[in-house]
């Protein structure tokens, strides 16, 4: 399959649900949905197109709203389903039930971005330490790290 | 009655700091849990801060042992956002390292490999051999570890012909050698036996839990990178993609040695192809603001980064995708059903050990699940309660 079949065919099975689909290099098709068609978008391209490998999910600041781009990867090069969703309502649904490889990428989106996963298989928090103060996200753009002042037992000599 | 025990994050045998949980019943591991983030440094938010040559640095040091891959895959991403064409003799030189780097880090797991199994003579074999390659990367790039070949464009050293021999001539060694040593363990019984069967991860799991590289590939999927979307030069040198299909760790140890012949094919081959010309190109120092999702196939297996650019001189995203983190489901998986035994054996690949026990026990109630850590003290004096409140009994039955 090169890259113009694979867009043919997702066109053909998922016509109705894709917004934009892209090609800008070799190999490289980036795919733009609604949120709420995700989990039948991704059961689509694993069942008819046989993508069943997640290479990672990346979340994106965009200001008022998230991005978060599934990178898939497949014999023949590389494709990505991008959503948004509000920033003030950051819920997405969890695709553990197609892909149980996802957990840990939803994981670390939670962490990072402070996006509600719903329906992840499990919830805890996967790189933030456990004494993390609630509602720090750290890959946020408005959030900045700020070095605790060091202090020394017995003082500064 | 189930126990958990914790191994980690702080332990003598552990290289890395990393939390495991297992709950055992007797010597059968019924559940695994790991637990991430005590060496998270917070790098794509401090990524965002530094330009694109200071995140060459950067990059680089996210592993210690595929040091060149996170570097090259970040640099190859961030030549498209800047529309560049490195020189064929730049990437030639750049794929020589990826592969002299692949050849030292599968010989150092091939090492560990037949440590954890107890067959340390193949460890010391090989480590020794480790050497040669070491000794070669460091004449390329000067270090052993961080070689900070690449640059944004090409890369920063060149190779002239005294090298290239000895390249040659290294590869040669390390081929003969690696043949007579891998002759030795094929035909050691006891050693085929111990790595047959351990940390079985079917095809079905190992495509539905996203298993990358020799994992994956030892689970017959023939999944490669440097195959599937060729990079730098993959695309003009001639090597197979290396598959087992027995699931275990046997056929990732066979995954890995099959690998390392074709390794010292492409070094040969690359370094009698080496065509003449320039090694960089001058890259700008902005990039437009653009998207790219770059992949390398690592020693462990593929690397990702999606890089985002906004018109300046620094990123405005980096993710990056580690193989090991992808491989940590399966490694449950894996680890579940088997033996307390062979834990360091199927976690070779990142090296932890069980030999020495923790300091404190977490002792977990079977019935309620309460989990609670006990001081030697404590744990004696509850031993002692117990003791006195029992009465003996003449058909006693196991409590649980």
């Amino acid at each position: 399959m090169n890259d113009l079949e694979i867009i043919e065919k997702t066109k053909s099975l998922l016509g109705d649900k894709i917004l934009e689909i892209a090609n800008p290099a070799v190999r490289r098709i980036f795919i733009r949905i609604e949120p709420w068609n995700l989990l039948a978008v991704v059961a689509g391209l694993r069942k008819n197109l046989n993508i069943t490998y997640l290479a990672t999910v990346s979340g994106v600041d965009l200001g008022e709203s998230f991005e978060i781009l599934y990178h898939f990867g497949h014999n023949n090069g590389s494709l990505t389903v991008r959503i948004q969703i509000p920033r003030a309502n950051p819920h997405v649904e969890s695709i553990c039930s197609v892909i149980p490889g996802a957990i840990l990428y939803e994981r670390e989106l939670q962490d990072m971005f402070g996006i509600i996963v719903d329906h992840i298989p499990d919830p805890r928090p996967l790189v933030l330490p456990d004494g993390w103060p609630a509602g720090n996200f750290p890959l946020r753009k408005d959030w900045k790290f700020e070095r605790p002042e060091e202090i020394i037992p017995g003082g500064k000599k | 009655m189930k126990f958990t025990i914790p191994i980690g994050p702080q332990h003598p045998a552990l290289k890395e700091p990393i939390s495991l949980r297992m709950t055992v019943e007797g010597e059968v591991i019924r559940d695994a849990d790991i637990r991430l983030g005590y060496n998270h440094r917070g790098l794509e938010k401090l990524a965002e801060e530094r330009s694109w040559i200071q995140n060459i640095y950067l990059t680089e040091r996210i592993c210690g042992i595929c040091s060149h891959s996170h570097a090259t895959c970040f640099v190859q991403g961030v030549e498209k956002l800047m529309e560049l064409n490195p020189p064929k003799r730049g990437l030639y030189i750049r794929t020589l390292v990826a592969e002299l780097e692949r050849i030292h880090s599968h010989l150092l797991w091939l090492g560990v490999a037949g440590h954890e199994a107890g067959f340390d003579s193949f460890f010391m074999y090989t480590w020794r051999d480790r050497e040669v390659v070491m000794d070669l990367l460091e004449m390329i790039s000067g270090n052993r570890v961080h070689y900070a070949i690449n640059t944004i464009g090409g890369v920063r050293r060149d190779i002239d012909e005294m090298q290239k021999q000895k390249i040659l001539d290294g590869m040669e060694v390390l081929k003969k050698r690696s043949e007579y040593y891998f002759k030795i363990g094929a035909n050691e019984p006891t050693f085929v036996g111990r790595l047959a069967g351990v940390g079985y991860l079917s095809k079905e799991k190992a495509i539905d839990l996203c298993a990358v590289g020799p994992m994956a590939r030892a689970s017959d999927l023939p999944q490669d990178v440097r195959k599937d979307d060729p990079y730098a030069v993959y695309d003009e040198v001639p090597f197979d993609v290396c598959t087992a299909d027995s699931c275990d760790v046997l056929g990732r140890t066979v995954v890995r040695i099959k690998e390392l012949f074709e390794s010292y094919k492409i070094c040969g081959f690359l370094m009698k192809n080496l065509p003449p010309g320039d090694i960089a190109v001058k890259a700008p120092t902005k990039a437009k603001p653009n998207e790219v999702v770059s992949r390398y196939e690592a020693p462990r297996g593929e690397n990702t980064h999606y890089i985002k650019s906004n018109g300046t001189n620094k990123p405005e995203r980096l993710k990056v995708r580690a193989p090991t983190l992808a491989n940590y489901p399966a490694t449950v998986e894996m680890l579940k059903n088997g033996f307390i035994a062979d834990i360091p054996l199927i976690f070779a690949a990142i090296d932890p050990c069980i030999c020495c026990a923790e300091r404190t026990v977490e002792i977990v109630n079977g019935r309620t699940g309460e989990e609670k850590t006990l001081r030697f003290s404590e744990l004696r004096q509850l031993a002692d309660e117990r003791f006195e409140k029992m009465l003996p009994k003449r058909n006693a039955e196991w409590p649980f």
